[in-house]
């Protein structure tokens, strides 16, 4: 699938020597290793590998900048829903007359009445709880009022009976499959030959990898080692809650929404499907939004919007998200459980991997049957691995559902895999580094589904031996320097993770642009992602000022994404679109360039083979002062004589993933990966021993992202990224009662790091081997900071201590209790 | 995009019964009187009746300082204060942080430390910021994150947060001796 | 809020008390607000009227007063009370746990009286004041009284303040120089939680130990019989491991989302021991 072109953008004029001289530089064997503080002004670009500041800042820190949590409409009316105090239970009637004669309240809905179902791949989930709940939480009804206060009135005011169920608490009971959260799953409409819901049972998807013969495999292996390890269900915790706006049209089937979300495209898609509207019926428009991490990726409070609305005659309805909602109601990460069984030679080189993952997906599927399918491409980590058996089967349980969040399943399987490579490492008594370094995927080797890795996938061994320099690694300590360690009182580790990832997206998946310029030459740019603070309206501009090669100040993107005006995009999640929309705007600015030339040719009287541009202008090779300014351009030329030639200048530019294919449903083999980003993080860690309190001393953490775009903004996703992951790591996870009760729904008992619970230093490294048809040789890396960093530190932990831990999160409890019972 | 909304406000009167009460306060220099709700929050106060819709709100609860705003040279969450308590008061907001057009210093370093990100933490961590520069002019890196701790980021990982501050403070320091 | 109330803002404490004495049963007193607000705006309690206290000149002091105990009005703030040099010279602990409550906003509404009227068994600043044998002063429309703090505390939220009763402040009682006392806090994180166990340590002039907990019972608690272990025994290095034993048989902890009994008696012991320890060093 890697073809050895040039990058789109790239084979022109005065352009191309400088293209060849980057490529040659970073090309060698070994991609350089910049460090943030480091080598800067390397290359002879003007906007590609610099820092300029984010677009949209000067909006953020003014409080100018608008979310639809800001958002007030004349005669808008506010939403509230009334949720499922069981985890599982039949409804077994519903009094709202109550509640219908407050006075101010305009609608008050059931499930009853809205027979629909949504789903992104399984088709599942009810607007409202139809005829049973199946998590504690759901909406069974919702109100809307003129103001919040008389809809909360009016939820107290709604009787609800209900007949208690069993509830599937775990992935234990929910593969026993005694209770089904599903009743009707041999009946639900799905994406076929992509899902494998299971009948009678509460599978909702069974992805197979199957490689080489796992017996054989195992036969051959010196050494097995298998585990089981787990973690829980972590939220996303975006600051700004979901939030929508709807207003449906009453004379027409039209609806407008405003909402606070990363896929307006597919939102509409769903929309139009469950209500059977067409899509230009549907508008979605997306200002700017308050954090996503994957949890806006899907389609969630806009369907009750469009529902409450036409009940209401068409007048805005807004439904904003407590934070209780957004802990309890909206989806969070699943939770999982893996097993996994590695042969070995005795040196270290892995024969065979069996591994079953077991998803906690909660009530609905949502993303987490396509988490559960990209674990089957992914989840045994960047390693060469001849025999492989892979089970990623997404359960359904009473709880949150599962979807989406930063790393897409990969963080979750990365604790799994990157714990068991230490684990098989102390069985072999061998150091975790060269048990890795033995393994990596590297030129020549081939993927668990067949792909072969070549000289431009990039270098995960680059970025291990960059992460094992920074901290210094010399492989673990040994039990007598633990002991000295444990006297005072604190003991330190340090540990060592991988990492890879892939956009999980279907073969098809496409981006677009439209660029337009202005008679004074700036140019405005069109897109059909979202910037929700990761930086990639900037990045966008910056590619466009590069190919056009003009100042950024002068390129303009649209910041409020509305699907009636901008041009399609498929989702903005996957860390993919610096990729597909950096492809897609290079496209849309030689496209301007084109039709410039065309212009200036004539103007010029000169063939365009023989124009170039550069500095906003046409000019000739030879003949530089035969030149034509951009802005003369714009709106086509005009002859002295008034007339005039061209017209205004419209660039297009699209991106359409390449040489991907659907994975064969039999043995998950295929091409399912428009390009893999390798990262590597390494830890060190001090422990108090009596608290159980980690402190992160520093993470290193090296991608090889094969171009850096915007430097800044790329630290800017390494370091947020990290603390994320470090949350998931020491801090996150949900616990309900035994009943099924979230027993933390709210900041007092969910906590994210503060500023007090930052690592001393974070590290980012980046390594820049270019991806032959990425855009200027880029890959994403706005999920992969996150991935790996349970692993790094439970590794650290086992470093300092001499203990394993097999599930997250590291908490002082568990890290005290631990230490406690050794000492019994 | 935002209006006032004087049909609403006009159909929660007659829904909660309550006498409207009123407040006056000084917000960003500028005398502000308005009749509300006697329930309402600081925080709903400042966002729909002044219509200053920088200062977020991220829980309601206390938790997440999205809200925080300056009141009487205090840093507070204003989801835990009634519009009432602040009747008299003198209130700075993000939207009072720059002057005349031009972004403060502190503004201009979150800028430039790329503080920001999705951009609805900054107008709390601002104002967070804003007021412990005011009560210490020199702060430690353990200073500013006690400052920040009440203000929760999601997206940065709190570090250029903390390097702006940082800078900001140096700035200012160089421009007062100045 | 979701809570319909009538706020008001009464100028003095007569006319404060003149209002509770008929409608203290329907009346909640406002001081920061960071606990009654959040109940406010779940709508979990309805009182008809909120009355602030902030209104109140007499009660918005700190000071020194006869015999040299300290005076600290229901009007004073966590954050005014953590940077008063005088509760911090002569009441660390006080000082310590002020520093440790909530966040630094916060800090700045959330009165220190607020903290002991809202009786939740983790009151970070409840520990400290027991260990210097704070009094509370409380008035009515009919007149004064004043309780221990350790009396002061009736059950989980719970108080034995009456409807129409006012906190109108609290005295620490003088201590003499050299004195020393620290609070010792483990949360969850390190940025603002709440703690999962707190340990409130003094040791006096006579060389005797005072002790007292948050989270690890119904109210916050004076280790009495620790304090009394400790005062019987002469010093010496292995002390504080025995008071981490001791603490750990006079404590009963709940397991709750928060941490487990057992994490909980862990940390009640390891923390007694520091404090302990640093107060021998010290001391
Ligand atoms: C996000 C958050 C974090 C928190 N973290 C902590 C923490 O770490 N540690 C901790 O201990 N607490 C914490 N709290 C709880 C709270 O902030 C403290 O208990 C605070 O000290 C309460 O003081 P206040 O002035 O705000 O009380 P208010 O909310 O004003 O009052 C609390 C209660 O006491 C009553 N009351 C107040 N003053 C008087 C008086 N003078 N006479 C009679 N009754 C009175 C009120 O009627 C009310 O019932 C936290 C709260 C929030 C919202
Ligand atoms: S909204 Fe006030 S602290 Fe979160
Ligand atoms: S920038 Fe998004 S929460 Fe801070």
């Amino acid at each position: 699938m890697m073809r050895p072109t040039m990058t789109p953008g790239r084979s022109e004029g005065t352009r191309e020597e400088r293209t060849r001289e980057e490529r040659t530089r970073s090309e060698g064997d070994r991609g350089e290793t910049t460090r943030e503080e480091g080598i800067t002004g390397k290359t002879v670009y003007r906007q590609v590998g610099q820092s300029p500041n984010r677009l949209e800042a000067r909006e953020k820190v003014t409080g100018r900048a608008l979310y639809v949590h800001d958002m007030e409409f004349p005669g808008m009316l506010y939403a509230k829903m009334l949720h499922s105090p069981y985890a599982h239970a039949e409804i077994l009637s519903i009094d709202v007359s109550e509640a219908k004669a407050l006075p101010g309240v305009k609608a008050v809905l059931t499930g009853r009445e809205l027979p629909y179902l949504l789903g992104l791949y399984m088709v599942d989930k009810p607007i409202l709880a139809q005829h049973k709940v199946r998590y504690q939480g759901e909406p069974v009804a919702a109100v809307a009022a003129v103001d919040g206060k008389t809809a909360a009135k009016a939820l107290s005011l709604i009787k609800v009976e209900y007949r208690p169920l069993p509830a599937v608490l775990s992935v234990e009971e929910a593969l026993a499959g005694k209770v089904l959260v599903h009743e009707d799953i041999n009946t639900l409409d799905y994406v076929k030959g992509v899902f494998f819901p299971q009948p009678d049972s509460n599978i909702a998807s069974w992805h197979k990898t199957i490689k080489g013969d796992i017996q054989k495999g195992f036969a051959q292996a010196e050494l097995i080692i298998e585990n089981e390890l787990r973690l829980p269900q972590v939220a996303h915790v975006p600051l700004e809650t979901h939030v929508v706006i709807v207003e449906a049209d009453p004379y027409s089937p039209k609806v407008k929404i405003w909402s606070s979300a990363q896929s307006p495209f597919a939102v509409r898609n769903l929309l139009a499907k469950a209500f059977g509207l067409s899509r230009a019926d549907i508008s979605l428009v997306v200002p700017y939004v308050g954090g996503g991490f994957g949890g806006k990726a899907g389609i969630h409070l806009e369907p009750l919007g469009v529902v409450l609305s036409r009940a209401c005659q068409g007048r805005p309805v807004k439904i904003q998200a407590t934070r209780e909602e957004e802990f309890n109601q909206l989806p969070t990460r699943e939770g999982l459980r893996g097993r996994v069984k590695t042969g070995v030679t005795k040196d270290g080189k892995i024969v065979a991997e069996e591994i079953y993952f077991d998803w906690d997906g909660g009530a609905y599927a949502d993303y987490s049957v396509n988490v559960g399918r990209a674990a089957g491409y992914a989840g045994a980590g960047p390693y060469e691995i001849p025999n492989i058996e892979l089970h990623s089967r997404t359960l359904y349980t009473n709880k949150v559902f599962g979807t989406a969040y930063r790393g897409f399943g990969h963080l979750e399987t990365h604790w799994i895999i990157e714990r068991q490579m230490d684990l098989v490492a102390q069985a072999l008594g061998m150091d975790p580094y060269e048990l890795r370094m033995k393994n990596l995927l590297r030129e020549g080797a081939a993927t668990i589904t067949g792909e072969k890795i070549t000289a431009y996938s990039g270098r995960v061994d680059q970025c291990l031996e960059a992460v094992a320099k920074e901290i210094s690694w010399s492989g673990y300590q040994s039990a007598l320097e633990r002991e000295k360690a444990f006297q005072t009182g604190k003991a330190r580790g340090k540990g060592l993770a991988v990492l890879h990832k892939a956009p999980a997206m279907p073969p098809n998946t496409s981006t677009s642009a439209i660029m337009q310029m202005d008679e004074d030459g700036n140019v405005r740019l069109l897109l059909g992602a979202i910037d929700m603070g990761q930086g990639a309206y900037t990045v966008m501009a910056q590619i466009a000022a590069e190919v056009l090669d003009m100042p950024l100040e002068k390129v303009k993107v649209i910041w409020e994404n509305d699907t009636d005006k901008n041009p399609y995009d498929w989702q903005t999640v996957a860390s993919k679109y610096t990729f597909m929309g950096g492809n897609a705007v290079i496209r849309c600015a030689q496209d301007l360039l084109r039709q410039m030339k065309e212009v200036a040719a004539c103007v010029l009287r000169s063939p365009s083979e023989e124009l170039t541009h550069g500095d906003e202008k046409i000019y000739h090779v030879q003949h530089h002062d035969k030149a034509i300014a951009y802005k003369d351009l714009a709106l086509g030329y005009t002859y002295e004589d008034g007339t005039g030639i061209g017209g205004p200048l419209i660039g297009r530019g699209v991106y359409m993933a390449e040489g991907l294919t659907n994975l064969n449903p039999e043995t998950g083999q295929g091409l399912p990966a428009l390009d893999w980003t390798y990262g590597a993080h390494g830890a060190e860690i001090e422990i108090d021993l009596e608290s159980g309190e980690i402190h992160v001393l520093k993470i290193a953490s090296a991608f090889d992202v094969g171009r850096v775009i915007n430097r800044k903004l790329a630290a800017g996703q390494v370091v947020g990224g990290v603390i994320q992951g470090l949350g998931s790591a020491l801090i996150g996870g949900y616990k309900y009662s035994p009943e099924g009760r979230l027993l933390n729904p709210s900041f007092t008992d969910n906590k994210i790091p503060t500023a007090k619970d930052i690592p001393d230093r974070i590290v980012p490294i980046f390594i820049e081997n270019p991806q032959l048809d990425g855009p200027f040789g880029a890959r994403g890396v706005g999920e992969h900071p996150m991935i790996s960093v349970p692993s790094v530190l439970a590794n650290a932990v086992y470093d300092a201590l001499g203990i394993n831990f097999y599930e997250l999160p590291l908490s002082p409890e568990r890290i005290a209790l631990a230490l406690a019972r050794r000492k019994e | 995009m935002c209006v006032e909304h004087e049909h609403k406000v006009a159909e929660t009167y007659l829904d909660s019964g309550l006498p409207r009460v009123r407040v006056s306060c000084t917000v960003n220099g500028e005398s502000v009187s308005r009749w509300i709700d006697p329930t309402m929050s600081l925080l709903h106060f400042l966002r729909h009746e002044l219509n200053l819709l920088g200062t977020k709100e991220g829980c309601g609860e206390g938790e997440c300082g999205a809200c925080t705003i300056i009141l009487g040279g205090k840093a507070v969450n204003s989801c835990l204060v009634l519009a009432q308590e602040a009747a008299g008061s003198r209130i700075l907001t993000v939207e009072g942080l720059g002057q005349g057009g031009r972004l403060s210093v502190l503004q201009e370093e979150f800028i430039k430390e790329d503080a920001l990100q999705c951009g609805f933490c900054t107008p709390g961590m601002l104002m967070s910021a804003r007021a412990l520069l005011d009560r210490n002019p020199e702060p430690e890196e353990e200073d500013i994150k006690e400052a920040i701790a009440g203000n929760l980021c999601r997206c940065t990982g709190y570090y250029p947060i903390i390097k702006a501050i940082r800078t900001a403070s140096e700035r200012e320091r160089e421009a007062s001796q100045r | 809020m979701d809570s319909e109330f009538v706020y008001l803002k009464p100028p003095s404490l007569s006319d404060l008390l003149k209002h509770l004495e008929p409608w203290g049963e329907q009346s909640k007193v406002l001081a920061g607000g960071t606990d009654l607000l959040v109940l406010l705006r779940r709508h979990s309690l309805s009182p008809a009227y909120v009355v602030d206290l902030k209104g109140i000149e007499e009660l918005q002091r700190l000071e020194e007063v006869e015999g040299g105990d300290v005076f600290l009005g229901a009007g004073i703030t966590v954050n005014e009370a953590a940077h008063s040099g005088l509760v911090q010279k002569r009441y660390k602990a006080v000082a310590d746990a002020a520093n440790t409550l909530a966040s630094y906003q916060l800090r700045n509404r959330a009165t220190v009286v607020g903290n002991i009227c809202n009786a939740s068994p983790g009151a970070d600043l409840a520990g400290p004041l027991l260990v210097f044998d704070a009094k509370v002063q409380i008035v009515s429309a009919r007149g004064k009284r004043e309780v221990l703090l350790q009396d002061f505390f009736a059950g989980v939220k719970k108080t034995i303040l009456r409807p129409q009763e006012l906190v109108y402040g609290l005295i620490l009682p003088a201590v003499a120089a050299g004195e020393r006392s620290l609070y010792l806090k483990q949360a969850r994180i390190k940025g603002h939680d709440l703690g999962i166990v707190g340990v409130a340590a003094r040791l006096d002039s006579r060389k005797k130990f005072h002790l007292a907990m948050s989270s690890v019972a119904p109210t916050p608690v004076r280790l009495t019989r620790l304090e009394t272990l400790l005062n019987d025994s002469p010093w010496s290095p292995e002390l504080p491991e025995q008071a981490a034993e001791a603490v750990r048989e006079e404590i009963r902890p709940i397991s709750d989302v928060r941490a487990s009994a057992a994490y909980r008696s862990h940390m009640a012991g390891v923390l007694v021991k520091r404090a302990i320890r640093y107060l021998m060093e010290e001391g």
